[in-house]
């Protein structure tokens, strides 16, 4: 059985009610557009061009308690400005979105309180007291009574160890510390709908592991859910089962990680070590993908369409003089990049 | 409620700490220009006998009280908001369940103006004993200078607020708080006493709200208004505080639809 620690589990919203509801969100912003150069600078002076960049057009999904949900996208996509929107800092152009219930850009108290955002590239603490003392002023803001906010510390000290770092000033904070604390100051208020932008950016392998394993048992001990984005694919997999792509505004992809290889790419990679062979030619099995190495004992790998993936092991196995195979999926960046172009 | 003001203040208080070396040299750069005006103004009074009718100690009264007043109803953050919003800084401030400007803004100001005022008074006891000012200060004014006091505070808070809020359209707010702030400075007596101004700037000082945040206060504690004169001027000072306040609402919420959260 799972041990589950009732304190940070919150009332689920009732059967059917999705906490995220986004149809047809559109966002386009105005933006001055000048060639560079004296002459221009000056035209721009006298007469302003003005160009609508469509950052984010009719993009529809709904997202379920629970679910912690990539968003993706390479930059200027359009992710930040839907994860701005749904947490209440931008007015969409066009469209609805309804999270807890809630219209986000109505900045209701009430929406407040039950969710938060992170964005790793802003601070929220103050840079030059302790965190200590900004988490006190979460506790007044939130209005959360002393057990609440002892009892939610005590628990994300355990999963963060916040206690050696929370009396230095910030700003003496290493990145990592300081994301830490971010999160903490984030999540005091036990949120049920975190928008996590970037949460790891920048940070070292290992930070990035704890803090990915620390939103990974959140989410499980809260049932709070979670939208992110990160440029770190490792991040994504690692915590999201579902990922939504956007690529200049649009919606590409919405659905299972693991689905969108199939779809995007359905071929796999047969890596096979030869023995002794100076002119075997693998072009007949399939698109030789570029090895490492030269050497004629090196691994060498050719990509073949996913039904084929039986009869072409077994040609290799019978006419070449194999010493190893494995079959892999491709690599997730590249058929992620694929969807993205798709 | 009392809770959240009291955590900023905390909060304020410490960050206002932090900066005490910068608050000092900021105080002493802003007191120059009054004390050269004082100064000036003494020297050619006591020369002349009185300028205008006013004296040398009532020239150094008029000034030793405008210092307190400006210090008491100064606003000092706002200028960062506008690079809030210029910048994007302003977003983490949005997603928590405070007002951005009516509660932690008004807060850091407090702050700011608590640590100035005690800067402020070794320097102000000196000057005091080097200029004479003819200062005769009753109980009656100086409660009455309370509630007037902290309009005048209110006043230049909300319409700062309100001005600020253009960054939200121009990205670049920095010379219309400029030009606002040359204006404030001589229409609100903060130069020279309003009498001393060209007959059309009096005219143009009596109409406007600026006198109200600055020179009705140091006026009535330096005793010169009649009982119904102050509660008239107090009066309007209420009528004006809600006005700016409906403004900067209206304001505010128009740019919060255009704010762009830039950056990240």
């Amino acid at each position: 059985m799972q041990v589950v620690n009732k304190s940070l589990e919150r009332p689920t919203p009732s059967a059917g009610t999705d906490p995220i509801v986004v149809e047809g969100l559109s966002k386009t912003y105005q933006v001055t557009d000048r060639e560079g150069g004296f002459g221009a600078a000056m035209r721009s002076f006298v007469k302003r061009k003005f160009r609508d960049v469509k950052a984010v057009q009719n993009v529809s999904f709904r997202i379920g308690t629970g679910e912690i949900v990539g968003f993706l996208g390479p930059n200027g996509a359009g992710k930040t400005t839907t994860l701005k929107m749904l947490s209440g800092l931008l007015h969409p152009t066009s469209g609805t979105a309804r999270v807890l219930g809630f219209t986000p850009w109505e900045r209701n108290s009430g929406y407040l309180r039950a969710m938060t955002l992170v964005m790793g590239q802003r601070n929220r603490l103050s840079w030059d007291i302790p965190a200590a003392d900004s988490f006190l002023l979460n506790q007044a803001i939130y209005r959360i009574s002393d057990a609440d906010y002892k009892r939610t510390f005590d628990e994300l000290n355990e999963l963060l160890e916040l206690a050696p770092i929370i009396r230095k000033p910030v700003r003496n904070l290493s990145l990592g510390e300081r994301m830490k604390c971010e999160l903490a100051a984030s999540l005091l208020h036990r949120p049920s709908v975190l928008f996590l932008d970037e949460p790891t950016i920048g940070l070292d392998i290992s930070a990035q592991v704890r803090i990915r394993a620390f939103i990974k048992e959140y989410n499980r001990r809260s049932g709070a859910t979670i939208v992110l984005t990160s440029h770190y694919m490792a991040d994504v997999t690692a915590l999201c089962e579902r990922i939504i792509i956007i690529h200049h505004g649009q919606l590409k992809y919405d659905g299972k990680l693991a689905d969108l290889s199939r779809r995007i790419a359905p071929f796999k990679l047969i890596s096979v070590t030869l023995g002794e062979c100076s002119d075997c030619d693998l072009t007949p099995y399939g698109t030789v993908v570029p090895s490492e190495s030269n050497e004629a004992s090196a691994k060498h790998s050719v990509q073949v369409k996913a039904d084929e993936v039986a009869t072409i092991t077994a040609r290799m196995l019978a006419e070449l003089p194999v010493i190893d195979l494995t079959i892999e999926d491709p690599p997730i960046e590249d058929v992620i990049e694929r969807a993205f172009h798709e | 409620m009392f809770a959240i003001y009291r955590r900023l203040w905390q909060v304020n208080w410490a960050e206002q700490w932090q900066y005490r070396a910068d608050l000092l040299l900021f105080l002493t750069g802003w007191l120059i220009s009054p004390i050269i005006f004082m100064a000036v103004w003494t020297t050619v009074a006591s020369a002349q006998g009185n300028v205008n009718g006013i004296t040398a100690p009532e020239f150094a009264a008029y000034y030793l009280v405008l210092l307190l007043v400006t210090i008491a109803t100064s606003d000092t953050t706002l200028n960062s908001l506008s690079y809030k919003i210029m910048g994007g800084g302003l977003s983490y401030q949005l997603v928590v369940p405070v007002h951005p400007v009516l509660t932690q803004m008004l807060v850091n100001n407090l702050a700011s103006k608590a640590l100035q005022m005690a800067a402020l008074t070794p320097i102000w006891l000196i000057l005091y004993l080097l200029f004479h000012p003819a200062l005769a200060i009753t109980p009656t004014n100086m409660l009455l200078a309370l509630p007037a006091i902290t309009m005048g505070f209110l006043l230049q808070f909300l319409a700062n607020a309100t001005i600020t809020c253009l960054a939200f359209w121009t990205t670049r707010g920095g010379s219309i708080m400029s030009l606002y702030g040359t204006i404030f400075s001589f229409l609100s007596g903060q130069i020279v006493p309003l009498t001393l101004l060209p007959l059309f700037a009096q005219n143009a000082a009596a109409v406007l709200p600026f006198r109200l945040a600055l020179y009705f206060p140091v006026q009535l504690i330096l005793g010169t208004f009649t009982v119904e004169e102050t509660l008239i001027n107090l009066g309007l000072q209420l009528i004006w505080c809600l006005v700016l306040l409906v403004v900067f609402n209206l304001v505010w919420r128009a740019g919060l639809k255009r704010y762009s959260a830039v950056g990240a």
